[in-house]
């Protein structure tokens, strides 16, 4: 980072930027390239969702087309069917545990290996970088194995550990620049008072560090929220499933009623934006925050 | 932060004499630390080794072994599935297949991110809006992605109508099945769901170059291009390593959306190290096979990973080390 | 002494991970999940993993299960319909496992033969001798090395379903009985511009019919039974089967972008095009129909529909009426009680395999539920497979998996455009020198 940078203090919020009319002889052609993103972004999105409101007949008779006439029955019976919200529950219940063990045992690790000096600290940071390299499918078989012994197969939990435990890496690798940056003189301050380094952690660090978690929270969640391939082979009984595999195997099993399968992906998409819609803003704080440590 | 973590030591051991007005052995406060780092790194290793190296490890064990995945280990054969897996020329094509979207992914998306992260730092209407549509794509589920893209792609289905609809008819193709664009349509389908990741983060970082910088530079009498380039740009690169880094074992790991687009087919045309193994495991019932390949992806990543952190990030982690905040 | 401490911590963890990994290595082999001692007195539950995820099979499988609890009140299912296409990942993980479901799904041949080897599935030889004389040869198709280790409950043949108002169109006026004949009607048909024949090169296995038909015609069976058993290709006849292919395909008889096409999903799949009238005919067992009402709206589809059997093939030394076909069946698993043995004995009895052909699984295992079989198209498969001399069942279940898998993928790389017939033979000979 550049002197100037490392001049300012941490806490001063970025200003915003200058105000667009100083740069209004690009205005048009800003407007056009947004219109532009917004268009392949969206599109696909709402292909989907509209070819939810057509039936299979008219899609196979032309697959581009506006519906004609408007059909709810896809939309509902999905709605209505126990199996949607089932995998909703399941999902939300694993993306929650996933989250929580992630961030919890994650932050603790962080903690003690940005705070505390102890010997073989950066190996041990290393150690759970690696975890960034190995992607989960790769470790399928064993993880499989692993989980039968335990008696862990086919039960939400199953998912669950084993997606806290590949988000451990990321979490710590965000955390631990952030946690690091936090200043000396608060800890030191919290010490006179009296405070364990337990307590600073539990009562002033993790407060403090709210934008990091927040992130890493996001992070975790959606990368369990959007996982197949462990939820694929650790659950036989469909009542387990989660939303991807829902949305992977409903394609297959309906796959001759392409619009019910269109209804489906278009609701399994949903929960996934609206979770994005509330949580945007904290991303990116919380990025920014990390980053800049 | 030197100085920082050697005031937090000391801190320690004074606050420790300080509490207990006891003449105190210093043994109780080591304890003690090491009863905290125990409970605080405790449950992430345990976790950790449990759930993400262990498998590593048995993959290795698996991969010396010629299994067909039912009944015990009984063929031992050593490095030979290795020497196998460097010699099949489905497997090198996969690696070259990851490279390729490795080198396409940080080619084009980067510039298109950078310029889309820098339209989207302007103060305009509707900039939250236009963030949360730009990141839409990336909060979806890989098999949803797929299956969305897949409906769009077949042979006249929607791309192709919508490519006629506006006189670009001569550029219809067969999507997934021509052996020679396949690679690359996925890449379109990838760089759709992944830019947003990419303009986040770059958002992220420019939130982080004060404007104060910027106005300077103005009245200096630069122009936006020179203030973005001689300015914005360096400061931004701490965040732009970050993201080839992601991106790029991002790629060498790409498994979801190819396997449910294409399976890594017609013919191996879109065959990618991951779909390879998983195919050779599960689908060939070769998991020896298929061990000795994920620890070489494993070791290609790992490689990857430290020659980038040595050479390219290694200016980063010193800076951040080094400098004491406040 | 710091970092020795540390290092405990390190240990502990590293320790307590081993320890969870390895133990239970004990627990292997336990019972069956939910089933009791084999004594047979007391209550069990069977857990039944098979492919009907959809009606009207789910549906039969379910008042199957439900008419033999209500005879055996002891005896109680647990269904899990799997997809067809998972069953591939999931049986390998459930033999490795404690606990496999008790029934699965099972297609026989050297597939059968690799699963055996975990030592999980049950040899019911001695348990199913008195009653699977009924079904004929069919049986030997879940043999391994001549002992019983499932049963079929269906049959299943693969021949060309063909459009006949897409045939009238053309002029065609009847089926092709040689390759000549079909080389024509593909001429006819393209001239009408019809697209001639449909195929789901996407999942490779539709690819794999066409080649091993050819090697029925060019193979005598004596040949093909010899092969089978020694898993290798070498006989010259299976090269002369890569070479009348490769001119078969020199004349374009497949849809534009067949190597991306799917074989059942969706209306762009193969048997999707040949409902939609986008096709005239495609080489597929006798679940197609089936397959194509769910992909059509048009309620007289299956009057359109006729079948032929694969044309002889001129200097071809297998039989012109060898037929290539499969089937599905089940297996019990070690943990399994002999419950499971007596309940594939009513799969197969007359009244519930007359049930399965009501709901147009395919062709009865059981030759006695042949009477129930109502569809014209469906008896003349069934007199012609009565007729054929030799039933070889598809290379991909015939071998043990990784050569089966090896003989897909090398006919769907020469599908597109990659090797030469050798290439297949050596591809799948080298496949079988590791098996």
């Amino acid at each position: 980072m550049s002197a100037v940078a490392a001049a300012r203090p941490a806490a001063v919020p970025p200003a915003p930027e200058a105000p667009a009319r100083r740069f209004s002889l690009l205005k048009p052609l800003t407007w056009l390239v947004v219109v532009l993103v917004v268009a392949i972004t969206v599109i696909p999105m709402i292909f989907v969702i509209e070819g939810g409101f057509r039936s299979t007949a008219q899609i196979n008779a032309s697959p581009v087309g506006l519906p004609h006439p408007w059909v709810w029955s896809n939309y509902t019976s999905v709605l209505f069917s126990s199996a949607f919200w089932r995998f909703l529950f399941n999902s939300a219940f694993i993306a929650v545990v996933a989250t929580a063990g992630a961030v919890g045992f994650g932050s603790m690790a962080a903690f003690a290996l940005s705070r505390i000096e102890f010997r073989g600290r950066e190996a041990i940071y290393t150690f759970f970088t690696i975890g960034l390299l190995f992607p989960i499918g790769v470790a399928s078989l064993p993880l499989y194995l692993l989980l039968q012994r335990i008696h862990m197969l086919d039960n939400l939990f199953g998912v669950a550990i084993p997606e806290a435990a590949f988000s451990l890496s990321i979490t710590i690798v965000i955390l631990r620049p952030f946690m690091r940056a936090i200043p000396a003189e608060i800890e030191d301050a919290a010490v006179v008072d009296g405070a364990t380094r337990l307590k600073f952690f539990a009562r002033i660090l993790l407060p403090l560090s709210r934008p990091a978690l927040v992130t890493v929270a996001i992070l975790a969640f959606v990368f369990s929220w959007n996982n197949y391939l462990l939820a694929y082979i650790v659950f036989t009984s469909p009542s387990h499933f989660t939303l991807p595999l829902g949305v992977a195997t409903f394609q297959t099993q309906y796959s001759q009623d392409t619009a019910r399968i269109f209804a489906f992906t278009a609701l399994s998409m949903v929960p996934a934006l609206g979770f994005f819609v509330l949580a945007e803003r904290r991303i990116v704080a919380g990025l920014s925050g990390s980053l800049k440590g | 932060m030197a100085r920082g973590i050697s005031t937090a030591a000391a801190a320690d051991t004074s606050a420790a004499a300080a509490a207990t007005p006891l003449a105190q052995p210093a043994r109780p406060a080591r304890l003690r630390k090491r009863l905290e780092l125990t409970l605080l790194l405790g449950p992430a290793l345990i976790l950790f080794v449990g759930f993400v190296l262990a498998p590593i490890g048995i993959a290795v064990y698996y991969s010396l072994y010629n299994w067909s995945g039912f009944g015990p280990l009984t063929e031992f054969t050593g490095a030979h599935n290795y020497s196998l897996a460097l010699s099949d020329p489905v497997f090198r094509s996969a690696i070259e297949h990851n490279g390729i979207i490795a080198v396409l992914s940080v080619a084009i998306q980067l510039p298109i991110s950078i310029g889309l992260a820098l339209l989207l730092n302007r103060q305009m209407r509707g900039r939250s809006l236009l963030r949360l549509v730009v990141f839409a794509p990336y909060v979806l589920s890989e098999a949803t992605t797929a299956v969305i893209w897949l409906l769009m792609l077949q042979p006249g289905g929607f791309v192709d109508k919508a490519l006629t609809a506006i006189g670009l008819g001569h550029l219809v193709h067969l999507w997934l099945a021509d052996l020679s664009i396949v690679l690359y349509t996925l890449f379109v389908v990838l760089t759709w769901k992944y830019i947003g990741f990419g303009i986040i983060l770059l958002l992220a970082g420019l939130q982080g170059i004060p404007a104060e910088l910027r106005e300077a530079a103005a009245i200096d009498g630069a122009s936006s291009w020179q203030t973005t380039r001689r300015i914005v740009l360096p400061l931004l690169a701490p965040t732009i390593r970050i993201w080839i880094f992601l991106t790029i074992i991002g790629s060498l790991q790409l498994f979801d959306i190819v396997w449910i687009m294409t399976g890594g087919g017609p013919a191996n045309a879109s065959v990618t190290m991951a779909t390879y193994l998983i195919n050779r495991g599960f689908q060939s019932y070769e998991f020896g096979y298929a061990s000795a390949i994920a620890v070489i992806l494993f070791i290609i990543c790992f490689l990857f990973s430290l020659l980038y952190q040595r050479f390219a990030l290694r200016r980063d982690t010193r800076g951040a080390l080094t400098r004491a905040v406040g | 002494m710091r970092s020795i401490r540390n290092g405990a911590v390190l240990a502990v963890a590293a320790a307590t991970a081993l320890t969870l990994a390895a133990c239970g290595s004990s627990s292997s082999g336990g019972a069956g999940s939910g089933s009791a001692s084999n004594s047979g007195a007391s209550a069990v539950t069977l857990t039944w993993w098979n492919n009907a995820t959809a009606d009207p099979l789910k549906g039969v499988w379910a008042s199957v299960a439900g008419s033999y609890h209500t005879a055996h009140p002891k005896v109680a299912f647990q269904i899990d319909p799997i997809q067809n296409e998972q069953f591939t990942t999931k049986i390998p993980l459930a033999l490795q496992s404690g606990s496999p479901p008790d029934i699965y799904q099972q297609w026989g041949g050297g597939q059968e033969a690799t699963q055996v080897k975990s030592g999980k599935v049950m040899n019911i030889t001695k348990l199913v001798a008195p009653w699977i004389g009924q079904l004929g040869s069919a049986a030997e198709g879940w043999q391994v090395n001549g002992q019983q280790y499932g049963i079929p409950y269906d049959l299943h043949m693969v021949g060309f379903w063909y459009r006949k108002d897409l045939f009238s169109k053309a002029g065609i006026a009847s089926p092709p009985a040689t390759m000549t004949e079909l080389n024509a009607d593909v001429t006819k048909l393209k001239a009408a511009h019809i697209v001639p024949i449909a195929v789901g090169s996407k999942d490779r296995w539709p690819d794999a019919f066409w080649w091993e038909y050819f090697a029925l015609r060019d193979c005598s069976s004596t040949v093909l039974k010899a092969s089978m058993k020694a898993i290798n290709l070498s006989n010259p006849c299976f090269l002369k089967a890569g070479e009348d292919l490769q001119a078969f395909m020199k004349t374009k008889p497949f849809q534009p972008g067949f190597l991306g096409t799917a074989s059942q999903q969706g209306a762009g799949s193969s048997a999707g095009m040949v409902a939609n009238g986008k096709a005239a005919m495609e080489l597929q067992g006798d679940w197609d129909p089936g397959v194509m009402s769910a992909l059509s709206t048009d309620k007289s589809l299956n009057s359109k529909l006729g079948w032929f059997p694969f044309p002889a093939v001129t200097g071809g030394a297998g039989a012109p009426t060898t037929l290539l076909g499969g089937g599905d069946g089940f297996s019990c698993t070690t943990g399994a009680t002999a419950a499971c043995a007596d309940f594939l004995k009513y799969i197969d009895s007359a009244p519930v395999q007359k049930k399965l052909v009501g709901a147009n699984v395919g062709l009865p295992a059981n030759p006695a539920a042949a009477s129930a079989l109502t569809d014209p198209t469906l008896r003349q498969i069934l007199a012609y497979s009565h007729a054929s001399p030799y039933i070889q069942n598809y290379f991909d279940i015939a071998f043990p998996t990784n050569v089966g898998q090896a003989v897909d993928n090398a006919v769907a790389d020469f599908f597109a455009g990659q090797g030469t017939p050798q290439t297949i033979i050596t591809t799948v000979n080298q496949a079988a020198s590791t098996s």
